[in-house]
């Protein structure tokens, strides 16, 4: 009997301490999420910078910048300013004597489409769905990844890798070890470059437009569908060049590789309406037919 | 013409380059091919510099493009330059600069990736206007990028030692980033080594020297000593 009543005192004062834990997390937790709304017009400009921590942009309907975020501890701060049509959004560290986990920070930020985007963060990830605005990207380690999205983007990374699904505009576009892959891309000009990343370029060349791919070593592989019109010019200085496009001699009399050394390609399929510029150090670059 | 004295006038170099030599630097050199060729180096890149500076030579465009990109981005200077009616642009820059010390870091890096690059895609004559161009890029490689490097090093760590404790990603990437770069220039300063005459080569190195500059202008802007 007294062993029973023991064990029911001992089940009622863990249930009890198991539901103060769990409300102390829930008021802690509460303590660090924090909601920010901004009315705003016309196309806003959008600032974010947060070192750490994973940033997550949609657009939305309404005229109002609204951001959702959640602290890793109270040794980080957000800063928010409104400035007219331009939203400042900053992840201030108060304390730099604390895990890395401590000092992130996550953000939902739901924009008007027509929002222009300035982010910087150096790790965690960026992701930007269906915003039509233009957009900056400066990372170091944070992976991207963009979705039907359009505009001019301009990204600078260190080390992060950048995929972009289904992205109209221009693309401006520069890693060291980052990874691009444009998947559906409408984009008629396009510039990627990175050093020991791989570029993978899966969509159809636009009349008119101009793709410049560059690496160092990695692959860079391009698909064409048989309907593309395009000029290819194609160099691996020490590296491999295979191709599937049934390219004829070039007919726009672009200038032939400057090396001795480079393997090189050079050629127009169909009309030559695009302007394909493929060149590695030491790199494969394929052509690929797109099944 | 011992090591230790090539070192110490190495030494000398880097830490009073515009100065002028010692009574025993001097010395040193009379009897010194090796550092008699680094000191004509330095004087001609000093020599461009003020020619630059007295001609309002233009820069090709790809150099200033990348040149202003960088110290915009890093608040050495704002709005035109070319307007500045205070001297020369590379003096405007140079006068601007209250982290000279480390910009001139990625500065010299572009620089020298100039010269070695030759300017060919804009300047058919650059030749005749970088007269030494065939000394760094092809008799003296080694020993101006040993020199160049062994400053940077020194940039570098202090860039580095200053970056956020707690952001373990960011500084393992910068330095993994660091080491990628450093490897590429290594391969593409061979690669000209071999090939002193194909232009191709040449630009890879150039763009591999662009990419360290890059990666200093970042990791300076992580760093503590942004603001300075």
């Amino acid at each position: 009997m007294k062993g029973r009543v023991g064990s029911v005192v001992c089940l009622r004062l863990s249930g009890t301490a198991l539901v103060a834990l769990f409300l102390a997390a829930s008021v802690h937790a509460q303590v660090r999420r924090f909601e920010r709304h901004f009315t705003v017009q016309g196309k806003p400009v959008v600032t974010v910078q947060n070192a750490t921590g994973r940033i997550q942009v949609r657009a939305w309907d309404k005229q109002e910048v609204m951001i959702v975020g959640q602290r890793g501890s109270t040794n980080v701060e957000v800063d928010t300013e409104q400035a007219g049509n331009r939203i400042e959004i900053a992840t201030r560290v108060i304390s730099d004597n604390a895990n890395p986990d401590a000092l992130r920070a996550d953000y939902d930020i739901s924009v008007p489409a027509e929002s222009e985007l300035q982010v910087r963060s150096d790790s965690g990830n960026v992701t930007v769905d269906s915003v039509h605005g233009d957009m900056s990207f400066d990372t170091v380690a944070a992976d991207l990844a963009l979705q039907d999205v359009e505009g001019y983007l301009v990204v600078k990374s260190i080390g992060g890798s950048t995929i972009c699904t289904r992205c109209s505009g221009r693309l401006d576009a520069t890693s060291i070890s980052g990874d691009f892959k444009l998947l559906q891309p409408t984009m008629d000009n396009v510039r990627v470059q990175t050093s020991s990343g791989n570029i993978f370029f899966d969509g159809s060349f636009m009349n008119r437009g101009i793709y410049v791919l560059k690496n160092y070593s990695g692959t860079i592989e391009v698909r064409f569908s048989s309907t593309d019109s395009f000029d290819v010019r194609a160099t691996s200085l020490y590296g491999n060049v295979i191709n599937q496009a049934p390219v004829v001699p070039d007919r726009h009399s672009m200038p032939a590789p400057r090396s001795g050394l480079a393997k090189s390609l050079f050629g127009t399929m169909n009309d030559g309406r695009a302007k394909v510029e493929l060149s590695s150090f030491s790199g494969t670059i394929k052509i690929s037919k797109r099944e | 013409m011992s090591p230790t004295q090539c070192a110490q006038f190495e030494r000398i170099l880097e830490e009073q380059p515009d100065g002028p030599l010692t009574v025993d630097a001097a010395a040193h050199m009379k009897g010194c091919a090796d550092c008699r060729l680094l000191w004509s180096d330095m004087e001609a890149i000093r020599t461009v510099a003020m020619e630059w500076g007295g001609q309002e030579v233009e820069p090709p465009e790809y150099l200033w493009s990348a040149l202003r990109r960088q110290l915009e981005s890093e608040g050495l200077i704002r709005g035109s330059i070319r307007e500045s009616s205070q001297g020369s642009w590379l003096s405007a820059w140079f006068g601007a600069a209250p982290r000279w010390a480390l910009a001139g870091a990625s500065i010299s890096l572009l620089l020298i990736a100039a010269m070695l690059a030759g300017y060919q895609k804009n300047e058919p004559n650059a030749a005749a206007q970088i007269p030494m161009r065939l000394s760094i890029s092809v008799a003296r490689p080694k020993l101006v990028a040993a020199d160049l490097g062994k400053a940077l090093d020194g940039d570098l760590k202090q860039v580095f030692d200053s970056l956020p404790e707690g952001n373990t990603v960011l500084t393992s990437s910068l330095r993994e980033n660091l080491g990628i770069v450093d490897n590429l220039i290594a391969v593409c300063e061979q690669s000209v080594r071999e090939q002193p005459d194909d232009p191709m080569a040449r630009d890879y190195l150039y763009g591999a020297y662009e990419q360290k500059a890059v990666l200093l202008a970042t990791a300076m802007d992580r760093s503590a000593l942004e603001g300075r």
